[in-house]
Protein backbone atom coordinates (compact mmCIF):
# COMPACT_ATOMS: atom_id res chain seq x y z
CA UNK A 1 0.00 0.00 0.00
CA UNK A 2 1.29 3.22 -0.97
CA UNK A 3 1.34 6.66 0.19
CA UNK A 4 -1.37 7.81 -2.33
CA UNK A 5 -3.94 5.08 -1.65
CA UNK A 6 -3.48 6.02 2.01
CA UNK A 7 -4.59 9.53 1.35
CA UNK A 8 -7.28 8.21 -1.13
CA UNK A 9 -8.57 5.70 1.48
CA UNK A 10 -8.79 8.53 4.01
CA UNK A 11 -9.97 10.69 1.83
CA UNK A 12 -12.79 8.40 1.26
CA UNK A 13 -13.07 7.54 5.28
CA UNK A 14 -13.60 11.42 5.77
CA UNK A 15 -16.29 12.04 3.07
CA UNK A 16 -18.75 9.05 4.51
CA UNK A 17 -18.16 10.20 7.55
CA UNK A 18 -19.03 13.62 7.05
CA UNK A 19 -21.55 12.79 4.58
CA UNK A 20 -23.19 10.88 8.05
CA UNK A 21 -22.53 14.33 10.13
CA UNK A 22 -24.55 16.23 7.28
CA UNK A 23 -27.33 13.84 7.74
CA UNK A 24 -27.69 13.87 11.40
CA UNK A 25 -26.45 17.17 12.89
CA UNK A 26 -29.28 19.45 14.31
CA UNK A 27 -27.82 22.62 12.72
CA UNK A 28 -28.90 23.08 9.31
CA UNK A 29 -25.22 25.36 8.99
CA UNK A 30 -23.17 22.84 10.35
CA UNK A 31 -25.16 20.06 8.03
CA UNK A 32 -24.00 22.42 4.86
CA UNK A 33 -20.84 22.78 6.44
CA UNK A 34 -20.18 19.00 6.31
CA UNK A 35 -21.33 18.41 3.17
CA UNK A 36 -18.30 20.95 1.74
CA UNK A 37 -16.00 18.56 3.90
CA UNK A 38 -17.30 16.06 1.85
CA UNK A 39 -17.17 17.28 -1.51
CA UNK A 40 -13.36 18.69 -0.38
CA UNK A 41 -12.78 14.54 0.08
CA UNK A 42 -14.11 13.88 -2.92
CA UNK A 43 -12.04 16.42 -5.20
CA UNK A 44 -8.87 14.54 -2.85
CA UNK A 45 -10.12 11.40 -4.46
CA UNK A 46 -10.70 12.53 -7.98
CA UNK A 47 -7.05 14.26 -7.82
CA UNK A 48 -5.57 10.88 -6.25
CA UNK A 49 -7.60 9.12 -9.61
CA UNK A 50 -5.83 11.27 -12.02
CA UNK A 51 -9.11 13.65 -12.77
CA UNK A 52 -7.96 17.39 -11.13
CA UNK A 53 -10.02 18.75 -13.90
CA UNK A 54 -12.72 16.87 -12.26
CA UNK A 55 -11.50 17.74 -8.88
CA UNK A 56 -11.12 21.80 -9.44
CA UNK A 57 -14.50 21.64 -10.95
CA UNK A 58 -16.37 20.22 -8.02
CA UNK A 59 -14.73 22.39 -5.75
CA UNK A 60 -15.46 25.69 -7.85
CA UNK A 61 -18.70 24.78 -8.93
CA UNK A 62 -20.32 22.63 -6.15
CA UNK A 63 -18.33 24.10 -3.41
CA UNK A 64 -17.81 27.63 -4.03
CA UNK A 65 -20.59 28.46 -5.96
CA UNK A 66 -23.74 26.03 -5.49
CA UNK A 67 -23.51 25.40 -1.73
CA UNK A 68 -22.28 29.27 -0.54
CA UNK A 69 -25.94 29.69 -2.12
CA UNK A 70 -27.61 26.99 0.01
CA UNK A 71 -25.48 28.92 2.48
CA UNK A 72 -26.88 32.02 1.63
CA UNK A 73 -30.50 31.00 2.02
CA UNK A 74 -30.03 28.99 5.00
CA UNK A 75 -28.49 31.71 6.70
CA UNK A 76 -31.10 34.71 5.52
CA UNK A 77 -34.29 32.05 6.67
CA UNK A 78 -32.54 32.18 10.40
CA UNK A 79 -32.92 28.05 10.79
CA UNK A 80 -31.29 27.57 13.95
CA UNK A 81 -32.46 23.86 14.56
CA UNK A 82 -34.63 21.38 12.77
CA UNK A 83 -38.40 22.08 12.99
CA UNK A 84 -40.37 18.95 12.71
CA UNK A 85 -38.72 15.97 12.32
CA UNK A 86 -42.06 13.57 13.35
CA UNK A 87 -42.78 11.59 9.99
CA UNK A 88 -46.40 11.71 9.61
CA UNK A 89 -46.77 8.79 7.39
CA UNK A 90 -45.92 5.30 8.94
CA UNK A 91 -45.12 3.83 5.54
CA UNK A 92 -42.11 6.40 5.03
CA UNK A 93 -39.29 4.62 7.25
CA UNK A 94 -40.11 0.99 5.48
CA UNK A 95 -39.69 3.20 1.91
CA UNK A 96 -36.47 5.04 3.41
CA UNK A 97 -34.98 1.29 4.12
CA UNK A 98 -35.81 -0.31 1.07
CA UNK A 99 -33.80 2.49 -0.67
CA UNK A 100 -31.11 2.62 1.43
CA UNK A 101 -31.18 -1.44 0.82
CA UNK A 102 -30.92 -0.99 -3.05
CA UNK A 103 -28.58 2.19 -3.12
CA UNK A 104 -26.08 -0.19 -1.08
CA UNK A 105 -26.84 -3.30 -3.70
CA UNK A 106 -25.96 -1.01 -6.58
CA UNK A 107 -23.01 0.64 -4.89
CA UNK A 108 -21.67 -2.86 -3.62
CA UNK A 109 -22.11 -4.04 -6.84
CA UNK A 110 -20.58 -1.05 -8.82
CA UNK A 111 -17.82 -1.45 -6.42
CA UNK A 112 -16.64 -5.05 -7.27
CA UNK A 113 -16.57 -4.86 -10.78
CA UNK A 114 -14.48 -1.64 -11.08
CA UNK A 115 -12.03 -3.77 -8.48
CA UNK A 116 -11.48 -6.09 -11.34
CA UNK A 117 -10.67 -3.12 -14.10
CA UNK A 118 -8.35 -1.26 -12.12
CA UNK A 119 -4.20 -2.61 -11.76
CA UNK A 120 -2.36 -3.49 -8.78
CA UNK A 121 -2.47 -0.64 -6.73
CA UNK A 122 -6.44 -0.16 -7.15
CA UNK A 123 -5.51 3.60 -8.35
CA UNK A 124 -5.46 3.69 -12.81
CA UNK A 125 -1.64 4.93 -13.66
CA UNK A 126 -1.74 9.29 -13.69
CA UNK A 127 -2.75 10.84 -16.81
CA UNK A 128 -3.82 14.20 -15.98
CA UNK A 129 -6.31 14.59 -18.33
CA UNK A 130 -7.65 17.70 -19.49
CA UNK A 131 -7.33 18.17 -23.49
CA UNK A 132 -9.10 14.69 -23.72
CA UNK A 133 -12.08 15.48 -22.02
CA UNK A 134 -12.13 18.81 -23.83
CA UNK A 135 -11.87 16.46 -26.92
CA UNK A 136 -14.42 14.65 -26.38
CA UNK A 137 -16.31 17.34 -25.12
CA UNK A 138 -15.95 19.28 -28.37
CA UNK A 139 -16.14 16.70 -30.78
CA UNK A 140 -17.90 13.22 -29.76
CA UNK A 141 -20.29 14.84 -26.75
CA UNK A 142 -20.37 18.09 -28.78
CA UNK A 143 -24.46 17.81 -29.42
CA UNK A 144 -25.52 16.27 -26.08
CA UNK A 145 -23.34 19.10 -24.45
CA UNK A 146 -25.08 21.67 -26.07
CA UNK A 147 -28.64 20.13 -25.51
CA UNK A 148 -27.43 20.25 -21.93
CA UNK A 149 -26.68 23.93 -22.60
CA UNK A 150 -30.17 24.45 -23.96
CA UNK A 151 -32.04 23.04 -21.38
CA UNK A 152 -30.32 24.48 -18.48
CA UNK A 153 -31.53 27.97 -20.78
CA UNK A 154 -34.63 27.08 -20.43
CA UNK A 155 -34.94 26.05 -16.81
CA UNK A 156 -33.18 29.30 -16.17
CA UNK A 157 -36.10 31.46 -18.23
CA UNK A 158 -38.66 29.03 -16.86
CA UNK A 159 -37.26 30.19 -13.38
CA UNK A 160 -37.47 33.58 -13.88
CA UNK A 161 -40.96 33.84 -16.01
CA UNK A 162 -42.59 31.96 -12.59
CA UNK A 163 -40.54 33.98 -10.18
CA UNK A 164 -42.23 36.90 -12.37
CA UNK A 165 -45.42 36.27 -12.93
CA UNK A 166 -45.99 36.21 -9.39
CA UNK A 167 -45.05 39.71 -8.83
CA UNK A 168 -47.00 41.12 -11.68
CA UNK A 169 -50.13 40.10 -10.11
CA UNK A 170 -49.92 43.28 -8.21
CA UNK A 171 -48.01 45.35 -10.75
CA UNK A 172 -49.21 44.59 -14.21
CA UNK A 173 -51.74 46.81 -15.85
CA UNK B 1 14.21 9.43 -2.22
CA UNK B 2 17.03 10.96 -0.32
CA UNK B 3 17.01 13.80 2.34
CA UNK B 4 18.20 16.41 -0.18
CA UNK B 5 14.78 15.83 -2.80
CA UNK B 6 13.00 15.87 0.33
CA UNK B 7 13.93 19.39 1.41
CA UNK B 8 13.34 20.40 -2.14
CA UNK B 9 9.78 19.11 -2.31
CA UNK B 10 9.35 20.71 1.37
CA UNK B 11 11.15 24.42 0.04
CA UNK B 12 9.37 24.56 -3.35
CA UNK B 13 5.70 25.59 -2.23
CA UNK B 14 7.21 26.83 1.61
CA UNK B 15 9.35 29.97 -0.03
CA UNK B 16 6.71 31.71 -2.00
CA UNK B 17 4.18 30.84 0.88
CA UNK B 18 6.66 32.17 3.40
CA UNK B 19 7.99 35.12 1.64
CA UNK B 20 3.87 36.04 0.96
CA UNK B 21 3.86 36.41 4.99
CA UNK B 22 6.61 38.36 5.27
CA UNK B 23 5.82 41.17 2.78
CA UNK B 24 2.77 41.44 4.96
CA UNK B 25 4.29 43.84 7.77
CA UNK B 26 5.99 45.77 5.24
CA UNK B 27 2.73 46.01 3.18
CA UNK B 28 1.22 47.54 6.41
CA UNK B 29 3.55 50.17 6.18
CA UNK B 30 3.32 51.05 2.56
CA UNK B 31 -0.28 50.95 2.86
CA UNK B 32 -0.12 53.70 5.33
CA UNK B 33 3.14 55.89 4.21
CA UNK B 34 1.10 55.55 0.68
CA UNK B 35 -1.95 56.82 2.41
CA UNK B 36 -0.25 59.83 3.85
CA UNK B 37 1.70 60.61 0.92
CA UNK B 38 -1.81 60.62 -1.06
CA UNK B 39 -3.76 62.61 1.78
CA UNK B 40 -0.57 64.75 1.91
CA UNK B 41 0.56 63.94 5.53
CA UNK B 42 3.42 61.97 6.67
CA UNK B 43 1.87 58.81 7.77
CA UNK B 44 3.33 56.77 10.26
CA UNK B 45 7.22 57.74 10.43
CA UNK B 46 7.62 57.98 14.71
CA UNK B 47 8.14 54.05 15.65
CA UNK B 48 11.92 53.28 14.60
CA UNK B 49 14.60 50.48 15.89
CA UNK B 50 16.94 51.67 18.76
CA UNK B 51 16.66 55.46 18.33
CA UNK B 52 16.43 55.22 14.64
CA UNK B 53 13.39 56.52 13.31
CA UNK B 54 14.21 54.30 10.37
CA UNK B 55 10.97 55.93 8.51
CA UNK B 56 8.35 54.16 10.73
CA UNK B 57 8.97 50.81 9.21
CA UNK B 58 9.17 50.00 13.35
CA UNK B 59 5.31 50.25 12.89
CA UNK B 60 4.18 46.88 11.65
CA UNK B 61 6.26 45.13 14.59
CA UNK B 62 4.00 47.81 17.40
CA UNK B 63 0.91 46.90 15.70
CA UNK B 64 1.56 43.02 15.68
CA UNK B 65 2.32 43.11 19.66
CA UNK B 66 -0.64 45.16 20.04
CA UNK B 67 -2.78 41.95 17.85
CA UNK B 68 -1.31 39.64 20.07
CA UNK B 69 -1.78 41.68 23.69
CA UNK B 70 -5.47 42.57 22.89
CA UNK B 71 -8.21 41.06 24.73
CA UNK B 72 -9.58 37.81 22.58
CA UNK B 73 -13.38 38.38 23.00
CA UNK B 74 -16.11 35.96 21.94
CA UNK B 75 -19.50 37.53 21.97
CA UNK B 76 -21.93 35.68 24.31
CA UNK B 77 -24.13 34.33 21.45
CA UNK B 78 -21.86 33.92 18.93
CA UNK B 79 -21.55 30.38 17.61
CA UNK B 80 -17.66 29.68 19.16
CA UNK B 81 -16.60 27.00 16.99
CA UNK B 82 -17.30 28.41 13.42
CA UNK B 83 -16.49 32.01 15.17
CA UNK B 84 -13.26 30.81 15.99
CA UNK B 85 -12.91 28.82 12.79
CA UNK B 86 -13.74 31.73 10.02
CA UNK B 87 -10.54 33.28 10.02
CA UNK B 88 -8.08 30.80 9.64
CA UNK B 89 -10.21 29.50 6.74
CA UNK B 90 -9.48 33.23 5.16
CA UNK B 91 -5.90 32.83 6.04
CA UNK B 92 -5.86 29.48 4.40
CA UNK B 93 -7.34 30.15 1.42
CA UNK B 94 -5.30 33.34 1.16
CA UNK B 95 -2.09 31.37 1.37
CA UNK B 96 -2.30 28.12 -0.58
CA UNK B 97 -2.83 30.13 -3.82
CA UNK B 98 1.02 31.19 -4.09
CA UNK B 99 1.81 27.06 -4.33
CA UNK B 100 0.98 26.39 -7.78
CA UNK B 101 2.43 30.41 -9.32
CA UNK B 102 5.38 29.46 -11.09
CA UNK B 103 8.04 32.18 -9.66
CA UNK B 104 11.19 31.50 -11.31
CA UNK B 105 13.07 29.11 -14.20
CA UNK B 106 14.34 25.86 -13.40
CA UNK B 107 16.99 26.32 -11.48
CA UNK B 108 20.44 23.72 -10.82
CA UNK B 109 20.34 22.58 -7.21
CA UNK B 110 22.83 19.90 -5.99
CA UNK B 111 23.42 18.35 -9.61
CA UNK B 112 19.33 18.37 -9.78
CA UNK B 113 17.29 21.00 -12.39
CA UNK B 114 14.70 22.63 -9.66
CA UNK B 115 11.68 24.12 -10.81
CA UNK B 116 10.63 27.34 -9.27
CA UNK B 117 6.91 26.61 -8.47
CA UNK B 118 5.59 24.87 -5.44
CA UNK B 119 3.34 21.99 -7.53
CA UNK B 120 3.18 22.66 -11.36
CA UNK B 121 0.08 20.92 -11.46
CA UNK B 122 -1.86 20.59 -14.93
CA UNK B 123 -4.96 22.65 -13.49
CA UNK B 124 -2.69 25.69 -12.03
CA UNK B 125 -5.29 28.50 -12.90
CA UNK B 126 -8.08 26.29 -11.83
CA UNK B 127 -6.81 25.48 -8.07
CA UNK B 128 -6.02 29.52 -7.53
CA UNK B 129 -9.63 30.27 -8.80
CA UNK B 130 -10.86 27.50 -6.47
CA UNK B 131 -8.62 28.65 -3.06
CA UNK B 132 -10.19 31.89 -3.59
CA UNK B 133 -13.58 30.74 -3.82
CA UNK B 134 -13.12 29.27 -0.55
CA UNK B 135 -12.26 32.61 1.56
CA UNK B 136 -16.43 33.18 1.03
CA UNK B 137 -17.12 30.70 3.65
CA UNK B 138 -14.62 32.45 5.97
CA UNK B 139 -16.48 35.51 5.64
CA UNK B 140 -19.64 34.52 5.50
CA UNK B 141 -19.45 31.98 8.54
CA UNK B 142 -17.56 35.19 10.40
CA UNK B 143 -21.09 37.08 9.41
CA UNK B 144 -23.27 34.51 10.83
CA UNK B 145 -21.40 33.51 13.69
CA UNK B 146 -20.54 36.86 15.49
CA UNK B 147 -24.57 36.86 15.57
CA UNK B 148 -25.02 40.57 14.75
CA UNK B 149 -26.80 41.53 11.93
CA UNK B 150 -24.00 43.79 10.49
CA UNK B 151 -21.45 41.22 10.89
CA UNK B 152 -24.07 38.96 8.85
CA UNK B 153 -25.04 41.97 6.25
CA UNK B 154 -21.08 41.80 5.57
CA UNK B 155 -20.97 38.55 5.07
CA UNK B 156 -24.41 38.93 2.48
CA UNK B 157 -22.58 41.25 0.14
CA UNK B 158 -19.06 39.91 0.30
CA UNK B 159 -21.04 36.17 -0.93
CA UNK B 160 -23.06 38.16 -3.74
CA UNK B 161 -19.97 39.86 -4.67
CA UNK B 162 -17.50 37.33 -4.64
CA UNK B 163 -19.39 35.02 -6.84
CA UNK B 164 -20.59 37.49 -9.72
CA UNK B 165 -17.43 38.83 -10.41
CA UNK B 166 -15.31 35.19 -10.18
CA UNK B 167 -17.66 34.55 -13.68
CA UNK B 168 -16.07 38.11 -15.44
CA UNK B 169 -12.36 36.73 -14.06
CA UNK B 170 -12.65 33.05 -15.35
CA UNK B 171 -13.83 33.99 -18.24
CA UNK B 172 -11.15 36.74 -18.49
CA UNK B 173 -8.89 34.11 -17.84
CA UNK B 174 -9.91 31.65 -20.57
CA UNK B 175 -8.48 33.84 -23.20
CA UNK B 176 -5.44 33.64 -21.65
CA UNK B 177 -5.62 29.87 -21.42
CA UNK B 178 -6.36 30.34 -25.32
CA UNK B 179 -3.73 31.47 -26.32
CA UNK B 180 -1.01 29.24 -24.11
CA UNK B 181 -3.77 26.33 -24.92
CA UNK B 182 -3.00 25.12 -21.49
CA UNK B 183 -3.97 25.78 -17.90
CA UNK B 184 -0.61 25.13 -16.20
CA UNK B 185 0.85 28.47 -15.03
CA UNK B 186 4.48 27.32 -16.01
CA UNK B 187 3.25 27.67 -19.37
CA UNK B 188 1.43 30.28 -19.33
CA UNK B 189 4.43 31.88 -18.40
CA UNK B 190 6.38 30.19 -20.91
CA UNK B 191 3.75 31.12 -23.79
CA UNK B 192 4.65 35.05 -23.05
CA UNK B 193 8.64 34.49 -23.46
CA UNK B 194 10.45 36.14 -26.21
CA UNK B 195 8.75 39.47 -26.90
CA UNK B 196 6.92 42.44 -25.21
CA UNK B 197 4.56 41.71 -27.63
CA UNK B 198 3.85 38.39 -26.27
CA UNK B 199 3.20 39.33 -22.82
CA UNK B 200 -1.03 38.49 -23.21
CA UNK B 201 -1.87 42.11 -21.64
CA UNK B 202 -0.86 43.85 -24.75
CA UNK B 203 -3.07 41.37 -27.82
CA UNK B 204 -6.04 40.92 -24.49
CA UNK B 205 -5.91 44.17 -23.22
CA UNK B 206 -9.48 44.02 -22.15
CA UNK B 207 -8.89 40.67 -20.54
CA UNK B 208 -6.80 42.18 -18.01
CA UNK B 209 -8.47 45.08 -17.13
CA UNK B 210 -11.18 42.76 -16.40
CA UNK B 211 -8.97 40.39 -14.59
CA UNK B 212 -7.74 42.95 -12.49
CA UNK B 213 -11.23 44.86 -11.57
CA UNK B 214 -12.45 41.57 -10.82
CA UNK B 215 -9.13 40.67 -8.37
CA UNK B 216 -9.80 44.42 -7.01
CA UNK B 217 -13.18 42.59 -6.12
CA UNK B 218 -12.43 39.28 -5.22
CA UNK B 219 -9.76 40.77 -2.29
CA UNK B 220 -12.67 42.62 -0.88
CA UNK B 221 -10.13 46.00 -1.52
CA UNK B 222 -11.82 49.22 -2.20
CA UNK B 223 -13.64 50.01 -4.42
CA UNK B 224 -15.24 47.06 -3.42
CA UNK B 225 -14.82 46.45 0.18
CA UNK B 226 -18.76 46.35 0.42
CA UNK B 227 -18.21 43.63 3.25
CA UNK B 228 -17.10 46.25 5.43
CA UNK B 229 -18.02 49.21 4.42
CA UNK B 230 -17.37 51.12 8.36
CA UNK B 231 -19.91 53.87 7.02
CA UNK B 232 -22.76 51.36 7.15
CA UNK B 233 -21.99 48.37 8.45
CA UNK B 234 -19.48 49.51 11.37
CA UNK B 235 -17.09 47.21 10.23
CA UNK B 236 -18.87 44.49 8.34
CA UNK B 237 -17.89 40.70 8.49
CA UNK B 238 -15.49 41.27 11.17
CA UNK B 239 -17.13 43.80 13.63
CA UNK B 240 -16.87 41.84 16.41
CA UNK B 241 -13.41 40.07 16.28
CA UNK B 242 -10.65 41.54 18.28
CA UNK B 243 -7.10 40.68 19.13
CA UNK B 244 -5.35 37.83 16.88
CA UNK B 245 -8.52 36.48 15.28
CA UNK B 246 -8.82 40.32 13.73
CA UNK B 247 -5.46 40.15 13.27
CA UNK B 248 -5.76 36.91 10.46
CA UNK B 249 -8.01 38.58 8.83
CA UNK B 250 -6.12 41.86 8.20
CA UNK B 251 -3.67 39.50 7.17
CA UNK B 252 -5.24 37.55 5.12
CA UNK B 253 -6.19 40.12 3.09
CA UNK B 254 -2.64 41.58 2.42
CA UNK B 255 -1.92 38.30 1.34
CA UNK B 256 -4.44 37.63 -0.71
CA UNK B 257 -3.68 41.36 -2.61
CA UNK B 258 -0.28 39.69 -3.19
CA UNK B 259 -1.49 36.31 -4.34
CA UNK B 260 -3.88 38.34 -6.59
CA UNK B 261 -0.58 40.41 -7.85
CA UNK B 262 1.39 37.72 -8.67
CA UNK B 263 -1.70 36.18 -10.34
CA UNK B 264 -1.62 38.60 -12.96
CA UNK B 265 1.93 38.94 -13.73
CA UNK B 266 1.57 35.56 -14.31
CA UNK B 267 -1.45 35.72 -16.36
CA UNK B 268 -0.71 38.99 -18.34
CA UNK B 269 2.84 40.12 -17.97
CA UNK B 270 5.13 37.45 -18.44
CA UNK B 271 5.50 36.14 -15.03
CA UNK B 272 9.30 36.20 -14.42
CA UNK B 273 10.42 36.42 -17.56
CA UNK B 274 11.64 39.83 -18.92
CA UNK B 275 12.29 39.77 -23.50
CA UNK B 276 15.24 39.97 -23.62
CA UNK B 277 17.03 38.29 -20.63
CA UNK B 278 17.71 34.74 -20.63
CA UNK B 279 18.69 33.22 -17.33
CA UNK B 280 21.11 30.68 -16.81
CA UNK B 281 22.39 28.75 -14.00
CA UNK B 282 21.74 29.74 -10.58
CA UNK B 283 21.99 33.56 -10.37
CA UNK B 284 19.89 34.08 -13.55
CA UNK B 285 17.43 31.81 -11.47
CA UNK B 286 17.42 34.17 -8.76
CA UNK B 287 17.33 37.18 -10.81
CA UNK B 288 14.11 36.15 -12.42
CA UNK B 289 12.58 35.48 -8.85
CA UNK B 290 13.46 39.36 -8.26
CA UNK B 291 12.18 40.07 -11.41
CA UNK B 292 9.02 38.45 -10.70
CA UNK B 293 9.05 40.03 -7.02
CA UNK B 294 9.55 43.63 -8.59
CA UNK B 295 6.59 43.13 -10.74
CA UNK B 296 4.22 41.68 -7.58
CA UNK B 297 5.04 44.56 -6.02
CA UNK B 298 3.98 46.92 -8.82
CA UNK B 299 0.52 45.34 -8.62
CA UNK B 300 0.49 45.57 -4.99
CA UNK B 301 1.56 49.75 -5.33
CA UNK B 302 -1.53 49.90 -7.98
CA UNK B 303 -3.56 48.52 -4.92
CA UNK B 304 -2.98 50.58 -2.54
CA UNK B 305 -2.59 53.43 -4.89
CA UNK B 306 -6.42 52.69 -6.07
CA UNK B 307 -7.96 52.29 -1.96
CA UNK B 308 -6.58 55.48 -1.63
CA UNK B 309 -8.35 57.54 -4.58
CA UNK B 310 -11.56 55.56 -5.31
CA UNK B 311 -14.54 56.21 -3.10
CA UNK B 312 -16.93 53.41 -2.59
CA UNK B 313 -19.28 51.65 -4.85
CA UNK B 314 -23.13 51.82 -3.94
CA UNK B 315 -24.07 47.60 -3.72
CA UNK B 316 -26.64 48.34 -7.47
CA UNK B 317 -23.55 50.08 -9.07
CA UNK B 318 -21.37 47.23 -7.53
CA UNK B 319 -23.85 44.35 -9.19
CA UNK B 320 -24.31 46.07 -12.44
CA UNK B 321 -20.84 46.48 -13.11
CA UNK B 322 -20.08 42.88 -12.61
CA UNK B 323 -22.65 41.53 -14.94
CA UNK B 324 -23.42 44.33 -17.28
CA UNK B 325 -19.98 45.61 -18.14
CA UNK B 326 -17.20 43.12 -16.73
CA UNK B 327 -18.80 40.17 -18.06
CA UNK B 328 -19.66 40.86 -21.17
CA UNK B 329 -16.32 42.76 -22.09
CA UNK B 330 -14.65 39.45 -20.95
CA UNK B 331 -16.96 37.19 -23.52
CA UNK B 332 -15.83 39.98 -25.88
CA UNK B 333 -12.14 39.26 -24.86
CA UNK B 334 -12.64 35.55 -25.53
CA UNK B 335 -13.62 35.43 -28.84
CA UNK B 336 -10.76 38.22 -30.05
CA UNK B 337 -8.75 35.84 -28.24
CA UNK B 338 -9.80 33.15 -30.32
CA UNK B 339 -9.97 34.92 -33.15
CA UNK B 340 -6.45 35.62 -32.92
CA UNK B 341 -5.56 32.21 -32.34
CA UNK B 342 -7.52 31.17 -35.20
CA UNK B 343 -5.41 33.49 -37.62
CA UNK B 344 -2.48 32.47 -36.34
CA UNK B 345 -1.70 35.89 -35.10
CA UNK B 346 -0.57 34.38 -31.35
Amino acid sequence: MNAARLIFDLAGAIAVVFAGVMVVHRNPIKSLLAIVVTFFALAVGFVLLSAPFLAAIQVIVYAGAILVLFLFVTMLLNLQTEEETADRRPFQRFFALVGIVAFAGMLLAAVRRSGEAAGSSGLPPATGAIEPLAQALFSRAALPFEAVSVLLLASLTGAYILMRRERSGSAAP
Amino acid sequence: MTAADWAIVVLRPLVPVLGAAMAVPVLTWAERRGAGMIQDRPGPNRVGFFGWRAFGLGQPLADALKFFFKEDITPDNADAFLYTLAPWIVMFSALVGFAVIPYGPSIPIAGRSVPLVGADVPIGALFIFAMAGLSVYGIVLAGWSSNNKYSLMGGFRSAAQVISYELAMTTAAAGVFLSSSSLRLTRVVEAQQGSLLRWNVVPQFFGFLVFTIAAFAETNRVPFDLAEADAELVGGYHTEYSAFKFGAFFMAEYIAMTVGSAFIVTMYFGGWSLPFFHPRGLVGGLVSVAVFAAKTAFFLGVFIWVRWTLPRFRYDQLMRLGWKVLLPLAFANLLWAALLVRTGVL
